[in-house]
């Protein structure tokens, strides 16, 4: 485990190199985000002006549901962005069986490999979000909460790392996983909104299937004190459980590939 | 003369036709674009029945209205996004700028061409799309044809004015090599300001006035209000007229500045 | 101690077939039909400690496979490989450590890495120690002139370069084993020479064991007493290369230099011409060792045209080799093979 970390700062270090080494491009990469964001923000922004509330939540409110979302995917954008390239950067290249003469794990390999400066920009605007959020209501930030909230980000990143794994498995038969990851990828952004203003079926699926809802909806809720029971403290167990499937799923994707090959 | 317009419009025609064989080639990104834009019309059409939970009407659009307009605006919204950047910033990698300029064909031409089928393809592509849009979401389509002639003016105006816009935003792909990062950055920015996300009425005076001074509204909100019903058949030659004026300027803008930047890059040896 | 034993190795790849066309897709989602495509197919050996091994073969005969599954990347599907007295899937960690291999056309190093930076971090995953690390990058610099390129990054060097960068990363653990699949495709002869060199110093002073793929003879004359040769994913020659030359150099050329045009000539029984150029008045025959002699040929032709002087070819490798790909000699190879 020391070791992993100690290894995972060699790489660190050496792909900031290179990303200084092209600064501009280093400069637009981590701050594009922040486009696409202020466009969801804004839009949220402007209709919530005119109106009073969105199914009882007011616009700060929102903003913190849309700031936790944000902040678990930046995790996710920045130290597992190699889940989206597997396919046609490793697999079809051949480039996977470097990972695979090394003496470390390939899975820790691949996502060493590249740390995502992109991600860096929804990392700053989710911070910004919850920031602004719970200046605007007064929230009172007690340790405990604060570690609430680190523990509530850290699942989030985990359940998008493990559905995105999940769905990167899929490069070691289909050679390419992006269509099925971006597909799976994006039901996210139904958890940037409450999920009760869903229908029901909607958010069962949020909160059992694909549970983008404990990256957003039920961590915001506890912190803004509304109640929704066990489903506040449920976000780590399932970011656990989603880690240990995906990790057999990704085992399974293994075993086919050293059957089969590139 | 005759003969020489017919033999250059065969060549862009073949261009244009090789279109369609190339996208139908990466079908199953056809397939993630039809379910994406499926589940973004599930998102808007619960956030902004949500919006309307008090009743009445907002900004003067009824509900009904309003989702009219933002699911054909989602149907139509990937034509708001740009290729250029990815197209140029692949052809400097690649060392291909010189062969491309050096073809017996228009460059811009030839890839406008290639653009306008895209359109046309699309268009058809997405008409499952407007079906479920009609039986699920509750999607209402004019009957009136001058409200589809008008709207489909307005698109392929609209659409041109993007492609130059684009033409000229893709030159800075010739300066800094990095791709994804700006197309992000047009992508964001124009899906607000196109009106893809929330009808320009909704906006205060000063974001309207924003959305305005930018082209990206005249690509996407201008059709689209047409063809809802947002915009009165009596407003349409006004809006031509507004979208003509963007394009001419466009089109200038995006011949000066490939110029600019392709001397800037030959001259580095690229 | 034999450093690698293979038994009985096969690999079967499971190639899903398709009839082009829209309807072909459509029929391949209902009902896959498969064929099995045996890319090694039951190979036998073992290479002692310290030995260095040419592996040949045409393309696809199977070699990169063999690799593949002497490193755990491809599980084999019957039969066995032991590296180092482990199987190199099952304990692929603790093979890994002690294994190196160049895949001749990939890189293993970072693309946008300087080549110093890329080695530090091969070092640190190979958790080499530093002093010793420091060491080896000396003497690896100097043997494989690589001082000014460590600060180069991987994406600037040429192919040259990079391979030369490539063996540096692949030996930096001191690999008591190290697999090298054509390392020396599309070099020039002086990069390859110097990379025979470096092999060749590595192996004497490290008793590394290695086994290289290669299309260049030249690589293997230089470096391996031994080959193993496959075909179709079989082996059909696993022995010393003199022993092909003698055995195998059934045929040998002799080459006349013409004094007048050459015209025909009949050709005496057992020989056959390889090429005539009568613009520069020469005449190349081919002739059977096992059935006619030098003498006997000279003889013949010099007695129908006029020969102002003759050259006779040692037997070369490269064309007894040729002729094994060509699938001349696999009958008799099957033959004299022990079994
Ligand atoms: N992953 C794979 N899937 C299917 N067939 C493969 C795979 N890898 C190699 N093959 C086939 O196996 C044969 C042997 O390949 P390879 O070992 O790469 O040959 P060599 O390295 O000797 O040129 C070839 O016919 C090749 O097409
Ligand atoms: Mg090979």
């Amino acid at each position: 485990m020391i070791r992993y970390l100690s290894l995972y700062r060699e790489f660190l270090i050496q792909r900031f190199k290179i990303l200084m080494e092209y600064r501009v491009n280093f400069i637009i990469g981590s701050t594009s985000t922040i486009f696409v964001q202020a466009a969801g923000l804004l839009t949220i922004w402007v209709v919530m002006r005119q109106i009073p509330s969105l199914n009882g939540w007011s616009f700060d409110e929102v903003l913190m549901i849309y700031g936790l979302v944000t902040l678990a995917k930046s995790i996710n954008h920045m130290f597992a962005d190699n889940l989206w390239t597997i396919g046609w950067y490793y697999v079809r290249s051949g480039g996977f069986d470097r990972f695979l003469v090394r003496p470390i794990d390939p899975l820790f390999h691949l996502l060493a490999d590249r740390f995502c400066h992109d991600g860096i920009g929804n990392f700053l605007v989710g911070a910004a979000l919850v920031v602004k959020s719970s200046v605007s209501l007064g929230l009172v930030w007690t340790p405990l909460k604060v570690l609430y909230l680190v523990s509530a980000v850290l699942s989030g990143g985990a359940i998008f790392m493990a559905l995105n794994l999940i769905t990167a498995t899929s490069a070691f038969w289909l050679m390419e996983s992006i269509p099925v990851t971006q597909v799976i990828f994006n039901t996210h952004e139904f958890a940037k909104y409450p999920l009760s203003i869903y229908h029901k079926g909607i958010s069962l699926i949020l909160t059992w299937l694909i549970p983008y809802g404990f990256a957003s909806f039920y961590p915001a809720s506890y912190l803004l004190g509304r109640d929704v029971g066990a489903m506040a403290w449920l976000g780590p167990v399932v970011a656990a459980m989603l880690l240990a499937i995906s990790y057999r799923v990704w085992l399974v994707g293994l075993r086919h590939y050293s059957g089969t090959g590139s | 003369m005759m003969r020489r317009l017919r033999r250059t419009l065969a060549i862009y025609g073949s261009v244009a036709s090789m279109t369609p064989k190339t996208f139908l080639a990466y079908s199953i990104w056809v397939w993630v674009e039809f379910f994406l834009q499926i589940m973004a019309m599930i998102i808007f059409v619960y956030f902004w029945r949500a919006v309307y939970a008090g009743g009445g009407a907002l900004n003067g659009l009824s509900l009904r209205q309003t989702l009219n307009y933002i699911l054909l605006a989602q149907i139509i919204l990937p034509l708001a996004q740009t290729r250029a950047v990815f197209r140029f910033g692949f052809i400097i990698r690649e060392g291909q700028l010189i062969i491309e300029l050096l073809r017996p064909l228009d460059f811009q031409a030839a890839e406008y061409a290639d653009s306008i089928a895209r359109l046309g393809l699309y268009l058809l592509l997405k008409l499952p799309l407007v079906v479920i849009a009609w039986l699920f979401f509750g999607l209402q389509l004019p009957a009136n044809p001058a409200v589809w002639g008008a709207f489909a003016v307005a698109l392929v105006l609209g659409h041109a004015v993007l492609f130059f816009f684009d033409w000229a935003y893709a030159c800075l792909a010739f300066y800094t090599t990095e791709t994804w990062g700006l197309s992000v950055v047009r992508e964001g920015v124009a899906a607000f300001f196109s009106g893809a996300l929330v009808p320009l009425a909704f906006m205060p005076g000063w974001l309207q006035g924003v959305a305005n001074a930018l082209p990206f509204a005249q690509g996407l909100y201008v059709p689209i209000s047409i063809l809802s019903g947002i915009a009165p058949l009596s407003d349409v030659p006004r809006l031509w007229l507004v979208q003509i004026i963007w394009l001419v300027s466009m089109l200038a803008a995006s011949r000066l500045i490939f110029r600019v930047a392709v001397r800037t890059v030959t001259v580095q040896g690229g | 101690m034999a450093a690698i034993e293979v038994e009985n190795l096969s690999k079967v790849f499971r190639i899903s077939k398709k009839d082009p066309g829209l309807g072909g897709a459509v029929k391949a989602l209902f009902g896959p039909r498969y064929e099995d495509k045996a890319a090694v197919n039951g190979i036998s050996f073992a290479v002692n400690a310290g030995e260095m091994v040419g592996y040949i073969g045409v393309n696809g005969a199977g070699k990169s496979t063999t690799i593949k599954m002497l490193t755990g990347i491809l599980l084999p599907t019957s039969g066995q490989a032991r590296v180092l007295g482990r199987d190199p899937h099952r304990q692929r960690v603790a093979n890994a450590r002690e294994v190196g291999v160049v895949f001749g056309q990939r890189s293993q190093l970072w693309w946008d890495l300087a080549l110093i930076e890329s080695l530090d971090l091969v070092g640190k995953i190979y958790e080499v120690e530093p002093a010793r690390y420091r060491q080896l990058l000396h003497q690896f610099s100097e043997m494989l002139e690589l001082g000014e390129l460590l600060r180069v990054p991987i994406r600037n060097m040429s192919l040259g370069q990079k391979m030369r960068a490539e063996l540096a990363a692949t030996l930096i653990h001191e690999p008591k084993v190290v697999y090298l699949d054509e390392p020396t495709i599309g070099l020039d002869l002086i990069v390859k020479e110097r990379i025979r060199e470096f092999i060749k110093q590595q192996n004497r002073e490290r008793q590394t064991t290695v086994i290289l793929t290669t299309h260049d003879l030249g690589d293997i004359e230089e470096l391996c007493r031994r080959v193993i040769i496959i075909d179709a994913g079989k082996l059909i020659y696993d022995g010393p290369i003199s022993t092909i030359k003698e055995r195998f150099g059934k045929y040998r050329e002799i080459t006349f230099e013409t004094g007048g045009r050459s015209g025909a000539v009949d050709l005496p029984p057992g020989a056959e011409p390889v090429g005539a150029d009568s613009a520069a008045r020469k005449l190349t025959l081919r002739f059977d060792r096992t059935v006619t002699t030098a003498s006997r040929v000279a003889a013949s032709v010099m007695d129908q045209i006029e020969v102002l002087d003759f050259s006779l070819a040692e037997p070369d490798l490269s064309s007894i080799i040729k002729q094994i790909y060509s699938g001349a000699l696999r009958e008799q190879i099957a033959e004299e093979m022990p079994a």
